[in-house]
């Protein structure tokens, strides 16, 4: 163990820290030096689970490379049509390239801008990850990372601005001094509370319309396009208030994540609220079928959005600030009670 | 007349504690250890909550509900009020000083207000909670673990405990003190002069920075200087294995007047103490200066480990339920902090955190085992420093920015702090010299800086602002 470093005077007129960096020169060093061999990342726990739980990893180089070189050739083709157009003084084969071309344009222009969400979707997952890692462990050695530096990356990812008044709150809030626990918290309050609050009076509102609406509908088909699309719907909102701009790829991905959660991740948890649920609908099968089946659609939407929720959100909830979905049950069932007093009265 | 008040007063405290909105948080911490900082620092976050202090890690203030304090009158009117208005002045004073050592009990009641989480409920949507605490010398508290001990067995263990460097303040009374025997007649004045010798060697010892010093008493008698209470001390070369011998020594023998002081200290000194004001806490904070132990060597280091661990087997600790809270009150979580933590830059706070639990190894152990929440963290009741960063040799160094206990402007790195106690060949080659820091300017009107206070507050009443 090498000995802790001593204290040390410096003058009160030290330069100030912005000197411009230095560039380190090479160096060498014995060969007979001591040195340790780089140490590598922690595997995880349980290695085997993990993997088999994961998805599958693909990666649909071959749709992309399809879609890239028939946006090429196109290009390449209505280009030399184009020219030979202008050579051959046909004008109309001309003016069709050229609207060939901006057909293609605008293909292309999407195809990035797909990309591009896509890949902030993969990068607010990679923060999440790290924001976990670093700010979880209340007491950690976390002298190595700068918390500031942490939530700065948390601000451009939900893409807010430095002069934000939830910003300028926790920056007023902030201390030097505090740990990246203690970050985590000031974060948690002042960014993400206020948008917690708003998803979830989205998902109380989305999943007791959704409710309404499958307990009125005449028709299955109907009901069901309802709901995948109003699920949908909800989940861009939700995603938007912690800062992501949802594509068509990423939309699916995100949904495709927010139901093998549902499946695999969330299935203890569904275990104990499925009893109530199951109670209440059966009460409410009492009422009328109708209504039951309103009442599970609209269990099912705010199950997917309180889901949706804690998968978009920055940083995992805490335990006791984690909404649930019993709460919202309430909201739901008295929903559907409106509505039959309502058709009571006429 | 005033019975009455007393009655009323005591029946509205038993209403108070069965609606749990009373809570008695005991500040512990030897001298030096920063607990009239850290009372009056509370006092004053409390007092200023809502309007400019910064309690952001306290979750009651951080979303607005905490309304604010009040000092209220005390409910025992026999003991002195907490000198608030003396600390912030003191504070306020150019340049300002750090607020007086204590040398006698004082009690302090606060009244919290805030609004509950609820808005809309049974009580009405604010709601108060009564906080008692006290300040008391840190050198009394050390008399506490000698509730346990009889004469004999007091004796034994206290130089037992003497490590070498102890040894040498006390040689003198140890000489001196070598000439009797226990079964010899000792006049008074010879006991008075052998006594006083002792409390030499204690103050000596403190003076040298060890803190495990009994009885307390002799470092600060307060209205008890000069009466024989006072006078007595171990007896070096008594064994366990001689009890019987020397319990039957008649009662003027050397052995058996200072068994009865001893007896008298522990039954009107050290009970009533512990009695009126040690017995019934339902929170507690440690304060330990863990630098200054640092500052003063190994061997003291050890020493307040061990006085710190003696020292905390004096308080119940415990699950709380309704009725032992209304009639035995448990301390059911408690936090230790680390003060000054102004004095180092703030990437070593976790060092200091982990030192201390090093330090207070044995008594968590003690709480785990009864499960009762504990939190260790790193506070500065009073910041006297600013944290700050220069450019040195290409990369950047944390450094502190202050002013000396001499009021000279100081730049300063002040150290690493080591996660465990370095080795003893360290001490001898190195050792630790954490400089002294004045409290900061302030006008005495506003809030004070701190660092962490907001945290300890959560840890401790958080719970009850809800």
């Amino acid at each position: 163990m090498s000995d802790p470093r001593p204290g040390r005077h410096y003058r009160l007129d030290d330069p100030s820290p912005d000197v411009a960096e230095r560039l380190e020169s090479a160096r060498t060093y014995l060969p007979a030096q001591e040195s340790e061999p780089l140490s590598d990342t922690e595997a995880p726990v349980t290695p085997a689970l993990d993997a088999a739980l994961a998805p599958p990893r693909k990666r649909r180089w071959g749709l992309f490379v399809v879609l890239a070189s028939t946006l090429g050739l196109g290009l390449v083709q209505a280009m030399d049509t184009l020219y030979a157009a202008a050579l051959g003084g046909d004008w109309l084969a001309g003016a069709w390239s050229l609207v060939g071309i901006l057909l293609l344009g605008l293909g292309g222009k999407a195809l990035v801008a797909e990309l591009w969400r896509l890949r902030k979707l993969r990068r607010h997952a990679r923060l999440r990850a790290r924001l976990d890692e670093e700010w979880m462990q209340p007491e950690a050695d976390t002298s190595a990372h700068d918390p500031m530096a942490l939530a700065g990356a948390l601000r451009s990812q939900m893409e807010l601005s430095t002069s934000h008044p939830h910003w300028q709150s926790f920056v007023q809030a902030h201390q030097p001094h505090h740990s990246a626990h203690e970050t985590r918290e000031l974060v948690a309050h002042h960014l993400l509370h206020p948008r917690d609050r708003a998803a979830r009076r989205l998902v109380t509102r989305m999943s007791g319309e959704t409710a309404v609406m499958v307990a009125i509908s005449p028709l299955t088909l109907i009901d069901m396009s309802l709901m995948a699309w109003r699920n949908i719907a909800m989940l861009d909102r939700i995603a938007a208030l912690y800062g992501l701009q949802l594509g068509y790829a990423s939309r699916l991905r995100l949904f495709r994540d927010v139901l093998r959660n549902m499946a695999f991740a969330g299935a203890s948890e569904m275990a104990t609220d499925a009893g109530m649920d199951l109670l209440s609908m059966n009460v409410a099968g009492k009422l009328s079928a109708r209504a039951g089946q309103g009442l599970g659609a609209g269990l099912l939407t705010a199950r997917l959005g309180l889901r949706a929720i804690a998968m978009t959100r920055p940083i995992a909830f805490e335990p006791e600030e984690r909404p649930r979905l019993a709460d919202l049950r309430r909201e739901v069932w008295h929903q559907l009670r409106r509505l039959e007093d309502g058709s009571k009265q006429e | 007349m005033a019975r009455r008040r007393a009655l009323t007063q005591e029946i509205q405290n038993l209403i108070d504690r069965g609606r749990d909105r009373q809570l008695r948080l005991a500040v512990t911490g030897l001298s030096r250890a920063g607990k009239t900082a850290f009372l009056t620092s509370l006092v004053n976050q409390l007092r200023h909550a809502g309007i400019d202090a910064r309690l952001d890690l306290l979750k009651a203030a951080r979303e607005e509900r905490l309304l604010g304090a009040q000092r209220m009158s005390q409910p025992d009117l026999g003991i002195p009020r907490f000198p608030f208005d003396e600390a912030v002045s003191s504070l306020a004073t150019t340049p300002p000083r750090w607020p007086e050592p204590t040398r006698g009990i004082s009690e302090l009641r606060l009244t919290l207000r805030y609004r509950t989480r609820r808005a809309h409920g049974l009580l009405g949507d604010t709601a108060t909670l009564t906080l008692d605490l006290i300040d008391y010398p840190g050198e009394w508290l050390l008399d506490l673990p000698l509730l346990e001990h009889d004469f004999l067995s007091w004796s034994v263990s206290q130089l037992q405990q003497m490590g070498p460097e102890r040894q040498r303040y006390a040689r003198e009374w140890q000489e001196a003190v070598a000439r009797f025997t226990p079964d010899d007649i000792v006049d008074e004045s010879e006991l008075a002069s052998l006594a006083e010798r002792y409390a030499e060697s204690l103050r000596q010892a403190r003076e040298a920075g060890f803190s495990h010093l009994q009885p307390g008493r002799f470092l600060l008698p307060g209205d008890l200087q000069g009466a024989p209470v006072l006078q007595f001390f171990p007896l070096p070369g008594v064994k366990e294995s001689d009890r019987a011998t020397l319990d039957s020594l008649p009662s003027t023998s050397l052995y058996q007047t200072l068994a009865r002081r001893f007896r008298y200290y522990q039954q009107h000194v050290v009970k009533p103490f512990y009695r009126e004001h040690f017995r019934r806490f339902d929170r507690q904070i440690v304060l330990v200066d863990v630098l200054g132990a640092l500052n003063a060597g190994a061997e003291r280091f050890e020493d307040l480990s061990l006085a710190l661990s003696t020292l905390m087997r004096s308080f119940d600790y415990g699950k709380r339920s309704l009725l032992n809270r209304l009639f035995s009150p448990r301390i059911d979580r408690l936090a230790i902090a680390a003060t000054k933590a102004d004095h180092v830059t703030p990437d070593q706070h976790a060092n200091l955190v982990t030192l201390l639990e090093a330090l207070l190894a044995e008594p968590i152990k003690d709480l785990r085992y009864a499960d009762v929440p504990v939190r260790a963290l790193s506070l500065a009741a009073i910041r006297a420093t600013e944290a700050r960063e220069i450019e040195e040799e290409g990369r950047r160094q944390p450094v502190l920015r202050g002013h000396g206990l001499d009021d000279q402007p100081l730049l300063i790195y002040p150290g690493d702090v080591p996660r465990t106690l370095p080795s003893p060949d360290f001490w001898q080659r190195q050792g630790f010299t954490f400089t002294g820091f004045r409290p900061p300017s302030s006008d005495g009107a506003s809030a004070l800086p701190h660092i962490r206070m907001d945290a300890a507050l959560e840890w401790l009443l958080g719970d009850k602002l809800r």
